[in-house]
């Protein structure tokens, strides 16, 4: 027993050790910035010139701004149409490729992919495909006679036109966390089911899905985080047009930023959105504990 | 054992940590102390600009001509692609540059910042006549009668056209908005529901303030603090474009979107007639082989006003330099020699702020010249209001492409766009 306790101390010591690196740099470059954040978001800091305590008036100025609450409307319509899908699809994906086979080799390699090339670059290719005119998409359905819409210049397909680039490039990732969630599930489980006559409906409903509770955990705030900090995909692709659909609040603050120099109300819309970040983790918290692992 | 392996590694951790902070701050304190003390070295210049690639070329062929031309000073051009947030970090940590290439309308807003340094006495002191200079270009690099720089290159935007459409059609070169509207009819070509040729592009929403103007309005009031287009003119240019649009079937919208330089739709014949800048001039002429095109100065409005909107760039020199009077060397022998200028412009095929350089044959022999000189005759610059772009890119330009999109009548848009650019103008004034 002393001898073990000594052991864990050791490598406590070293895991701690291990972490240091890393802790500092989240330190300095994250943690810090967060609080100075908060400070800044009670100033009129513009970086150049001045940083003047002005108490809540950028709180409250926040409230009067139209814009602003529209882009939150923006990516909550984003969120709640994109993490379903996103969960749904790299999770049927990762189910289709769940099996030893040379042909499933290529297949994930296939569907991984798209992660692979940037953000940026693919959204140009996008561009093309989603082109009124001349694009793959609107040339495919002229196949079946129908005139697709202007994909990325109507306000009504603009957003959809995003979930659809960036679904294209984020399925490959969850596909692979859900592949591992797979991999991890007990095969005696199945077994035991089988002899008690499950089917595979009852199979997925009642093992994998509650035993891969924590993998949908991981991927379904991992995209929420992601979906409400959208950005490069949508400003490559629209520009936040058309109308402001597609305008998202890290575009706002950055431009309020650094384009306007208005630091101090830059740090307080930021702070509103780590909010919002924070509220929709929770709430997601809340639904996938709803669920119980049966082991 | 164990103990005494993990003492080590933190030692070699910290260790490391710490020589690498100390060696950096060291070789930058040698540096600074470096060009101050030794005079009989030449002083170095940082130049700072977001041109890559050809600019970035263009930019070293100048920067090499001047350190050859004398032995006193030596510049050296850095590319920083996100120039300006780098610039914002160097002011305010020292590191700042010298002198730094200047998209001109940022100069009301950081101008007030005290981060540009004024080269008024410079100016004065060196002879430098402000007349030989655009006088909008000059503006735009003032603020509150103080002169921040001195402009490089101005741009306006006139009528580019497809000459051999034109002339199939029987059609003139436009002059003025009616035969503007005729043309872009006449040469529009549908297929079924594809369009195949569109008369006039409409696929910029921010040239409203260039139409606006045309029609005898005004983006700005007098005082330059809230919006004057939500007037006649404004609903003259909205009516206009909802006739090309939506009777004349013109355009459609998206028709031009992500075709890049060789699919451009201008070039390859899908477009007769685009409002553009002389940026372009060498994109229509390398690619365009098969393509005659004219360019003539903007069409006039209904009651005969001409109108388009200048920009470009200039040089700036930075306050937190510690040479300025090398630095403004440097802008001078560039900008205010006009075989230096004459180097620039035919290195870089931009048209230069300093006047006298246009009575070069350079320009007055090449006929794609004439219709740009014309334009910036009566170019105005935006409105020097720092929050400007805010209220066209947030208020109006979203507003407009409901318009465009035919969800919003042309009152609508007019209303709420002047609400919201008055809204987002007070925003972002200095002033609060």
């Amino acid at each position: 027993m002393f001898r073990s306790r000594n052991l864990h101390g050791h490598q406590a010591r070293m895991a701690y050790l291990f972490i240091t690196p890393t802790l500092l740099l989240f330190g300095i470059f994250t943690v810090i910035p967060v609080f100075m954040a908060f400070y800044l978001s009670f100033t009129n800091y513009d970086v150049l010139s001045r940083m003047d305590w002005v108490g809540f008036s950028n709180y409250k100025k926040l409230v009067g701004d139209s814009l602003l609450w529209q882009t939150f409307l923006n990516v909550f319509y984003y969120t709640i149409v994109f993490v379903p899908l996103n969960i749904l699809l790299s999770l049927l994906i990762a189910l289709l490729l769940n099996r030893a086979s040379r042909a499933v080799k290529l297949f994930r390699t296939l569907n991984y992919l798209p992660t692979l090339t940037s953000a940026v670059a693919a959204a140009t290719v996008w561009i093309w495909v989603l082109h009124p005119e001349y694009g793959l998409l609107n040339g495919f359905l002229g196949y079946f006679g129908v005139t697709g819409p202007a994909w990325l210049s109507e306000t009504s397909t603009a957003m959809l036109s995003i979930i659809m680039v960036t679904l294209w490039q984020s399925l490959g990732s969850n596909m692979i966390i859900y592949l591992a969630g797979l991999q991890g599930v007990p095969d005696y489980l199945y077994e035991s089911s089988k002899l008690d006559g499950a089917n595979a409906f009852h199979r997925f409903r009642y093992i994998t899905w509650p035993q891969l509770r924590p993998t949908t955990f991981l991927v379904s705030t991992m995209s929420i985080i992601g979906a409400l900090q959208l950005f490069d995909q949508a400003f490559v692709l629209t520009q936040g047009g058309p109308a402001n659909a597609t305008k998202t609040p890290v575009y706002l603050i950055y431009q309020q930023g650094f384009n306007q120099l208005d630091m101090g109300y830059a740090s307080a819309q930021a702070f509103v959105l780590a909010l919002c970040i924070l509220a929709f983790s929770l709430i997601n918290m809340k639904l996938s504990r709803a669920e119980e692992p049966i082991v | 054992m164990k103990k005494w392996m993990s003492t080590i590694v933190v030692g070699v951790i910290l260790v490391g940590l710490l020589s690498g902070c100390g060696s950096s701050s060291g070789n930058t304190g040698k540096s600074s102390e470096g060009t101050g003390k030794e005079t009989n070295k030449p002083v170095e210049l940082t130049f700072w600009g977001d041109w890559g690639g050809e600019g970035q070329k263009q930019f070293e062929t100048m920067v090499n001509a001047f350190n050859e031309s004398q032995d006193k000073i030596r510049v050296k051009y850095v590319l920083q692609q996100d120039m300006i947030t780098k610039f914002l970090t160097a002011s305010t940590s020292g590191g700042s540059p010298d002198i730094m290439f200047w998209d001109r309308w940022r100069t009301s807003l950081y101008a007030p910042k005290n981060v540009l340094h004024p080269i008024d006495e410079y100016l004065d002191r060196d002879g430098i006549s402000r007349s030989d200079y655009y006088d909008e270009a000059l503006k735009e690099l003032s603020y509150k009668d103080k002169l921040y720089g001195l402009p490089l290159t101005v741009d306006a935007r006139a009528l580019f056209y497809n000459k051999t459409m034109f002339k199939e059609a029987g059609l003139e070169a436009p002059t003025n908005w009616a035969e503007l509207e005729q043309a872009a009819a006449k040469l529009t070509k549908w297929n079924g529901n594809k369009l195949e040729v569109a008369g006039l592009s409409l696929g910029d929403p921010g040239l409203f303030s260039m139409y606006v103007q045309q029609a005898g309005g005004k983006m700005l009031n007098d005082a330059g603090d809230a919006t004057a287009f939500n007037s006649e003119a404004g609903k003259e240019v909205l009516g206009l474009w909802g006739r090309l649009l939506n009777e004349h079937k013109a355009y459609k919208l998206g028709f031009e979107q992500g075709l890049g330089e060789g699919q451009d739709a201008f070039v390859t014949g899908k477009l007769a007639m685009n409002f553009t800048g002389p940026w372009m001039l060498s994109t229509y002429k390398k690619y365009g082989k098969d393509l005659d095109f004219g360019i003539v100065p903007p069409p006039a409005g209904p009651n005969g006003d001409k109108a388009s909107v200048m920009g470009g760039f200039g040089l700036v020199i930075a306050e937190g330099s510690k040479h300025k009077e090398e630095a403004w060397e440097f802008v001078k022998w560039w900008l205010a020699n006009k075989d230096n200028v004459l180097l620039w412009s035919k290195t870089s095929l931009n048209i230069p702020g300093f006047k006298p350089a246009l009575e070069d044959p350079f320009f007055k022999d090449d006929p794609s010249w004439k219709p740009f000189l014309d334009t910036l005759e009566f170019a105005k610059i935006r409105p020097q209001h720092p929050g400007y772009s805010v209220m066209e890119v947030d208020g109006l330009i979203p507003n407009l492409q409901l318009f465009l999109e035919g969800k919003q009548d042309a009152d609508t848009t007019l209303k709420k766009s002047a609400d919201q650019g008055d809204r987002l103008l007070k925003d972002n004034n200095l002033l609060k």
